[in-house]
């Protein structure tokens, strides 16, 4: 692969402008080993095993309440991963980030023999990132095929002639989208107006469409920075706004993550034609604490719309959801992690592309952030249906 | 981008083609699910649960071989493999874990099993 435009020639001393780039060690211009992605495992590691030492619940069964407590006995253990991860950072930055990339080096192993070091990087990166995503979903897929649908089986048990029984403590998996596309059990009180749309399905739709838009950004960001045609001042404004574009969308993305899961929305007012309410995931009782979370087959309408209506005797159940709710939320925060990750390098790279910092020289620069923001777009077409739709 | 840069399908920049694409196929998706919960009954949900998969298939083909570069480029097929490589792990975790063992879920220890009570 030839991008143009690099000069292998001349790799002994790259300074970068960008940061203290020291790339070939002293050894002859070599691709050099690196201790930072050992050091951002290992960080990450701790901290999140910190993080599950130091904040803890617990079932208070006589108050019926979960109890909340912050160890600061454990919080060592959180800052030194914290600590072990920001090193890691740093040696990443000095060593690998601030490289202009004018010069790539080439792989040497097999089988990536010729192909640019970085892109193997990423690449194998990305395997790594694969493996987090498959776990997670291979979770998600085992309880999936495991267990009945709640809702399903409830319905069933009730139709009448059903041989279908439900004892206490049987168990089954009431899905995110019962409570995403199908609305839960507020359903019959939305969408006066957008009466074909289940209402808390919205943030997760207009982000699927956020994502998309913005890898294609990314790609118009690349395909401008290698216009050699372009003065460089027009060039590296359009390559600016191109990826402030592209970071828009990714804080757009995150901003109706916390809508949905916290926040919700409404547009008008009770009784208005328009009135359109969605009530946000944990409003609906779509947390990891719902041990006991109350299914209305048919509800008495004198609740009205803050659902607070009573369920008629015997078309109700309770079912516990924790484990649903939290395969959920683990996989989206996941996800949602990867997206911030993403908007930290996109700040990074914005104030460098004003800065006329991507020429066609090393505009492959913005080819290998996009690898990795169009895996991060990848992950959410198979999240989205998955869990937001299924 | 390699040397896609000017290559085009059915008259189309391929990225531009792309990009619509999976732009109508999401929407697609949406509303098969939104008629499919708002008018129960229309559509079975075997066959949402095709559309989702299709369509699914579809996006991630498309964002892989075209805004990734896993199709055309000189090393597209080494870093195809590469990407492909942990299908392996997850073949063998989804299939002969969890397929060969149908009440494995049921045997989970009780913390993590969801729980049922009327």
């Amino acid at each position: 692969m030839s991008y143009g435009g690099h000069d292998d020639h001349h790799h002994d001393h790259q300074h970068s402008h960008w940061g203290p780039h020291d790339w070939d060690h002293g050894h002859g211009g070599a691709p050099h080993n690196s201790w930072a992605p050992i050091m951002l495992a290992f960080g990450s590691s701790i901290f999140l095993l910190g993080f599950t030492k130091v904040f803890t619940q617990t079932w208070d069964s006589e108050a019926s309440i979960w109890t909340y407590a912050i160890h600061s006995s454990q919080l060592g253990l959180l800052i030194a991963g914290l600590a072990i991860f920001t090193a890691g950072l740093t040696v990443f930055w000095r060593q690998d980030w601030s490289h202009s990339g004018s010069y790539e080096a080439k792989a040497v192993g097999t089988p990536f023999r010729t192909i640019d070091i970085r892109k193997v990087a990423v690449w194998m990166f990305l395997m790594s990132e694969m493996m987090v995503f498959s776990s997670l979903f291979s979770t998600y897929i085992r309880y999936r095929l495991g267990f009945d649908n709640c809702v399903e089986l409830f319905e069933s048990s009730i139709e009448p002639g059903s041989t279908v029984v439900l004892e206490a403590g049987q168990q089954c998996w009431l899905p995110a989208s019962y409570f995403i596309a199908e609305g839960g059990y507020h359903q019959e009180y939305a969408n006066a107006a957008l009466g074909f749309m289940p209402d808390t399905l919205i943030p997760g739709a207009i982000n699927t469409f956020a994502l998309i838009i913005s890898s294609y950004t990314i790609v118009l960001a690349l395909k401008t920075a290698k216009d050699s045609s372009l003065s460089d001042a027009e060039r590296s404004r359009k390559v600016g706004n191109y990826l402030s574009i592209t970071l828009f969308l990714a804080t757009l993305f995150l901003t109706f993550k916390l809508i949905e899961w916290f926040i919700g929305f409404n547009i008008g007012h009770p009784g208005d034609w328009y009135y359109f309410h969605a009530p946000s995931l944990s409003a609906d009782h779509f947390t990891i604490h719902e041990s006991a979370y109350t299914y209305c087959h048919h509800w008495d309408h004198h609740g009205g719309v803050d659902h607070k209506g009573a369920c008629e005797p015997g078309m109700d159940a309770i079912f516990d959801i924790r484990m649903s709710a939290s395969t959920f939320y683990v996989t989206t925060g996941t996800h949602g992690v990867h997206v911030f990750g993403g908007m930290v390098a996109l700040a990074y790279m914005v104030l460098k592309a004003y800065r006329g910092g991507y020429t066609p020289q090393n505009a492959v620069s913005i080819e290998y952030f996009g690898l990795y923001w169009h895996f991060v777009d990848l992950v959410w077409v198979l999240v989205f249906p998955a869990f937001y739709l299924y | 981008m390699g040397e896609h840069g000017h290559h085009t399908i059915l008259g189309f920049d391929r990225y531009a083609f792309n990009f619509w694409v999976l732009m109508i196929f999401t929407a697609i998706e949406v509303v098969a699910v939104a008629l499919t919960f708002s008018m129960k009954g229309t559509v079975s949900m075997n066959t949402v649960v095709f559309i989702l998969v299709s369509v699914g298939i579809v996006k991630g083909v498309g964002i892989a071989a075209i805004f990734m570069h896993l199709q055309g480029d000189e090393d597209s097929r080494v870093l195809t493999a590469t990407a492909l490589f942990p299908v392996f792990f997850i073949v063998v975790m989804v299939l002969f874990i969890g397929l060969t063992h149908p009440d494995a879920a049921d045997t989970l220890p009780a913390w993590c099993r969801p729980g049922f009570y009327t």
